[in-house]
């Protein structure tokens, strides 16, 4: 459908993360000097230790004992401070990349071209925006990190390497396989503890979904087979937890006795090494103490490593929703003058319409019924300019949708969705943001009597999607919306499903009021709308097939009489 | 609308709950602590083995003497990687099962709570304990419990080994914990808010990022995108804003500790100092402690940062614990047997809250196998009737009768065996679709099954689904569609096989073309009950034996369909308004 894919430009994974980090490249660097002075504060505390023993303890000059005291109050202060800025730098590039890319995502997902949620669920592309995005910027956390455990690596290297030698190339040379076997010992475990925790998790799954099911199993009295059912989920989830927990203990104390055996061999060469005269024993004491010190820096290298990995991934994900192909591209035409609302198709072919011509004239009332529902939701996507046809135009006022600007076209012909959103807020901010012909658009579309049934009225708060209303006072708010709106052109899909018929018939009148003078399509299969329509044309098998007013084409047409009257 | 959220149990019955779920794994608790007590210290004799070494070396001992202790090293190494696993999976395991008995009697509990207590409460309320608490706790068990058990016996036997050497040396060690207490008391305060705050603004961005993202079609054609924009990032920033705002109170609680720590170091420094001085203690001993009081600074760390973790979880805890000890709802001693599918109601009235009565003085007769319809604008009284007449809220007066016998009479289980209800809100449970099925009448076979999906005539697109009945639907699996949702719900009322239903919107959401094909699947399913049904489409009217219009609480109407039609009331004008055959100027 569409043809300009290749012209968007691509974002890869690699694009966004760099972006992620160059974006905040200041604070990142500053942290990881904060982390370095950190690491290297928290490594001369032992020694420090060692030379007030040496120096005032051992040797009993008090004058010394606070000298170094007072330097060992300078080197806390050092690190500590380090640690407390270094970290608030550090949060604050990962907070903010996170921002940023949350930004960038919501507005490709808003972007008049549209495309960016194709195949893709809501929840998902909002967890994009939380999850996704808050993992590529905690790499901003982990990064300062990495860059530290470099630095003290290095140190460590020249430092053992200037004590000896031998002893040197042990430590450095003995650590990496040392993490090496860690990893081995630990990736099947954590392969199948990681399926194990998945099962885990199933159990509080189970009964969240047991507890929002809770009308349906309240209804059919099926509380006491869900309870059985939940038990069961819960022991299996036990003893799938019991194994991932006994599995990750394995692995804890493999690695706590491969440690120390390691640090068992350092000591042996470097006290041979020391016996012989060959080292000093301030030496081997710092070969010991550097050996365990070095476990640290390379245990943060290999979770920034980890951390880099999920960056990477939440990373790609969200390029692929940045670079998604725009469904439709701007025109660039404008209407010159007021739009008198003439819509025409010409010879449209889209998913399931085959060739249609179909015609509104400026002011009409529309009735549109399509048995089938696919084909009305092909209408309206033509209508809305959501994709464009593969044949044939879209016009108003003899304009082809496609060569208007995106706000040209949409401010002309508005679409209101059978499942319009609403939004949190008041009610009247979801209807109208100026308070234009709030309350006229109310009356007509029944909602003044939901905001009556409410406790502030028009003023009270709706929830997330509107979520605070039941399904037929949401549809009235969002036909109100629509109508305060009052678009030279506007397209109605089945906008009172979940009215009660008493209101429907009521909501029809006042449909017909409100708009007139002005062109509306409403593509539905209710015979209360379908009765106040000028004209009702229906479409089967992709065409228009009959068309006239509600009454003769229920008196005439048998296909009709099904659709709207059974 | 007045708000009670569900109940929660005090600091001190929440400890009782934790004690008696304790209880039952006493034995293997008590295990778990000698083994890890054993794993830290074999762990302390690390220190004092590279001692000797260094003391052999100073010696001038032969080489070969230094094999000892290296063997020692390596022995112990052992042993505490060994006893050390051994610990933690007993700590896991205790903690796991305690947690399971707790998830399982809350579920229980919550799944007996009458729904008029859970929609006093919100929906959001009992969803929350059951994710977020049961989530925090289970962390909590995890993570924050094996790690606190390892850092305190890790503090303790140090301080022990520290006050071996000289009781003074544990003195001045001590003079770090007025700073940590103060410094744990301050976090805890300040902490809690600030956690409430950002989880608060958190929630707040995800809502927003659903609102706007779910939306994206409808910001679109209404051209809300800048709109949409700004709030996404005021959400957000405030999202940002609180996390740094907690990054400087979390790095100050880490400032404090330093202090703590460099207070407590330069005091045993000092006690080594007077006491060597004084002769009392050898360097080597002096050594000692500082390097035992070194090896602290971690698991303090550790252990004073789980302190949050713990409030926390104690906070879940409670919340949990107060739904799984609400008493269950009383059955009657000797519940009434209804007699027939008959349903009375008899001067019904109903208010929600004091003096807003919507429902005044119904009479309502549904006799055994009839299908009565319920007709009225929004507000009229049609849901709460249905809500009355399956039980879930008691009428503020007047009675209900099912098969002659008064609701109260038959008790909860009692009305679920003859009543059930069939709400707008179809929730596909997820799992393999059987068991979706199964819920509603659990010893089912594959044969009922089938029969059930073939009356409502969702077999032909069950059999399409990848595997079947066994395919996994619902959150996490495959999607259903609304109509696809509603046909099974009715499925599962005929499994159910319920005497009487009542219908409330059951066709509603699915649009008017999906209402046409459930409308049959209704019929269907209705068969050889009693039926009360909310109808929307007034086909659903006409095709029930017998109509009745409430307006505003009351009454107004009642016959069959052509009866109305003809009397030229209320019904009539609204037959009129779907039939209407005039032709347009």
């Amino acid at each position: 459908m569409t043809t300009h894919a290749a012209t968007e430009k691509q974002i890869t994974g690699r694009q966004v993360l760099r972006g992620a980090i160059s974006g905040q490249r200041g604070h990142v660097s500053f942290a990881a000097l904060g982390f370095s002075a950190h690491q290297a504060g928290e490594a001369v505390v032992p020694v420090l230790i060692g030379v007030v023993i040496d120096q005032a303890i051992g040797a009993d000059g008090s004058g010394r004992l606070f000298l170094w005291l007072g330097i060992l109050a300078a080197v806390f202060a050092v690190l500590s401070y380090s640690y407390r800025f270094g970290a608030r730098a550090a949060e604050r590039a990962a907070e903010q990349a996170a921002h940023h890319i949350r930004l960038g995502l919501a507005a490709r997902v808003l972007d008049p071209r549209g495309g960016a949620e194709s195949g893709r669920l809501p929840g998902e592309l909002a967890s994009l925006a939380t999850g996704d995005a808050q993992r590529v910027g905690a790499f901003n956390r982990a990064l300062p990190y990495g860059i530290a455990a470099v630095a003290g690596v290095v140190v460590t290297a020249v430092a053992l390497l200037r004590e000896s030698v031998p002893l040197g190339l042990l430590v450095l040379l003995g650590t990496p396989p040392l993490l090496w076997l860690a990893h081995l010992l630990g990736r099947p475990l954590e392969r199948r503890s990681e399926a194990e925790r998945d099962r885990a998790a199933n159990a509080s799954g189970v009964a969240a979904d047991l507890v929002s099911g809770l009308r349906v199993l309240k209804g059919l009295g099926a509380e006491r087979v869900a309870v059985d059912r939940y038990r069961k989920t819960s022991q299996e989830s036990l003893a799938a937890t019991v194994r991932s927990a006994r599995a990750k203990s394995v692995h804890d104390g493999g690695m706590l006795a491969l440690n120390g055996i390691f640090l068992a061999i350092v000591a042996l060469v470097g006290g041979r090494l020391a016996a012989e005269g060959s080292i000093s024993i301030g030496a081997l004491v710092a070969a010991v103490g550097l050996a365990q010190f070095l476990l640290g820096p390379l245990t943060n290298l290999s979770w920034v490593n980890s951390e880099y990995a999920q960056a990477r991934a939440s990373a790609t994900r969200i390029a692929s929703v940045l670079s998604a192909p725009p469904a439709v591209q701007p025109g660039t035409e404008k209407f010159d003058g007021p739009v008198r609302g003439e819509v025409a198709l010409r010879g449209v072919s889209h998913a399931g319409l085959k060739d249609i011509d179909l015609h509104a004239a400026p002011g009409e009332l529309l009735g549109v019924v399509a048995p089938d529902p696919a084909i009305a939701v092909a209408l309206l996507e033509c209508l809305g300019r959501d994709v464009d046809p593969v044949t044939g135009t879209v016009e108003v006022d003899a304009v082809a949708l496609s060569s208007l600007e995106f706000g040209e076209a949409r401010g002309a012909l508005l679409i209101a969705a059978h499942d319009a959103d609403l939004f949190e807020g008041s009610l009247i901010g979801n209807v109208t943001s100026n308070g234009d012909g709030a309350e006229r658009a109310l009356a007509a579309a029944g909602a003044d009597e939901v905001a009556r049934a409410l406790p502030e009225g028009v003023d009270t708060v709706l929830t997330e999607r509107g979520r605070s209303l039941s399904g037929g006072q949401r549809q009235r708010v969002a036909l109100a919306r629509a109508l305060a709106a009052d678009p030279p052109v506007l397209v109605l899909h089945d906008p009172t499903t979940a009215v009660d018929a008493v209101t429907e018939a009521g909501i029809a009148e006042g449909l017909r009021e409100i708009r007139r003078g002005k062109t509306t399509i409403v593509v539905t299969t209710s015979p209360a709308l379908l009765s106040v329509a000028d004209r009702v044309v229906v479409i089967e098998d992709g065409k228009v097939s009959a068309q006239g007013s509600h009454g003769k084409l229920a008196a005439e047409h048998a296909g009709y009489r099904t659709a709207v009257l059974t | 609308m007045s708000q009670q959220l569900l109940p929660t149990a005090t600091p001190k019955r929440t400890r009782q709950a934790v004690w008696e779920l304790l209880r039952l794994d006493r034995g293997f608790a008590v295990v778990a602590f000698l083994v890890l007590l054993a794993a830290t210290g074999v762990g302390l004799a690390t220190a004092p083995l590279l001692g000797r070494i260094v003391d052999l070396v100073v010696e001038r001992s032969p080489v070969g003497a230094i094999t000892l202790p290296v063997v020692l090293l390596v022995i112990a190494a052992i042993a505490q990687g060994v006893l050390m696993g051994v610990g933690t999976n007993f700590v896991a395991q205790v903690g796991e099962r305690m947690l399971a008995r707790l998830r399982e009697r809350f579920v229980e509990r919550a799944l007996r709570l009458p729904l008029e207590q859970v929609e006093r409460a919100g929906s959001g309320d009992l969803t929350a304990r059951v994710s977020d608490d049961v989530t925090v706790i289970a962390e909590a068990v995890r993570n924050a419990l094996p790690a606190l058990s390892r850092s305190l016996l890790t503090i303790v036997l140090t301080l022990g080994g520290i006050a071996v050497l000289d009781w003074r040396f544990l003195v001045a060690a001590l003079l770090a914990v007025p700073i940590q207490l103060h410094t744990v008391r301050w976090y805890a305060r300040n902490a809690g808010p600030m956690y409430a705050r950002q989880r608060i603004a958190v929630g707040a961005q995800q809502h927003q990022l659903l609102d706007t993202i779910g939306a994206g079609k409808t910001v679109r054609a209404f051209r809300l995108a800048d709109d949409h924009i700004d709030r996404v990032r005021g959400k957000s920033q405030i999202a940002v804003d609180v996390a740094l705002t907690a990054a400087k109170l979390w790095t100050k609680f880490y400032g404090r500790l330093n202090l703590a720590e460099f207070v407590g170091l330069a005091a045993v420094l000092t006690a080594g100092f007077l006491l060597v001085r004084d002769g009392d203690v050898s360097v080597g001993t002096a050594t000692a402690a500082a390097l035992y009081f070194h090896g602290l600074f971690n698991p303090i760390n550790v252990a004073l940062a789980l302190v949050d973790d713990a409030q926390a979880a104690m906070a879940s805890l409670a919340r949990l614990v107060g739904v799984a000890e609400t008493p269950p709802p009383a059955e009657p001693e000797k519940p009434a047997v209804p007699a027939d599918a008959s349903v009375t109601a008899s001067g019904v009235h109903h208010a929600y809250h004091e003096g807003e009565e919507v429902l005044h003085g119904i009479d309502l007769d549904i006799r055994p196998g009839e299908r009565v319809a319920l007709v009225g604008a929004s507000g009229a009284g049609k849901t709460t009737l249905a809500k009355l007449i399956a039980g879930i809220h008691s009428p503020s007066s007047g009675t209900i009768r099912i098969g002659g016998a008064p609701l109260e009479d038959l008790g909860p289980a009692g009305i679920s065996q003859s009543v059930v209800l069939v709400t707008q809100e179809v929730h596909v449970f997820a799992g393999p679709l059987a068991d979706d099925l199964r819920l509603a009448s659990p010893d089912a076979t594959e044969a009922d099954l089938t029969e059930a999906l073939d009356r409502v005539g969702a077999l032909a697109w069950v059999r399409a689904l990848p595997d079947g009945l066994d395919t996994v639907v619902g959150e996490g699996g495959h999607r259903l569609t609304a109509a696809q949702a509603q046909q099974l719900a009715l499925a599962r009322l005929i499994l159910a096989d319920p005497p009487i239903v009542i219908l409330d919107e059951a066709t509603a959401e699915a649009g008017s073309a999906g209402a046409r094909v459930l409308e049959g699947a209704t019929v269907a399913a209705l068969a050889g009950r009693s039926a009360l049904i909310v109808a929307h489409r007034l086909t659903q009217a006409m095709a029930a034996d017998r109509v009745v219009v409430l307006d505003d609480g009351r009454v107004v109407e009642s016959g069959t369909h052509t009866e109305l039609v003809a009397a030229g009331g209320h019904y009539a004008t609204l037959w009129q308004a779907w039939s209407d055959t005039r032709q347009n100027v």
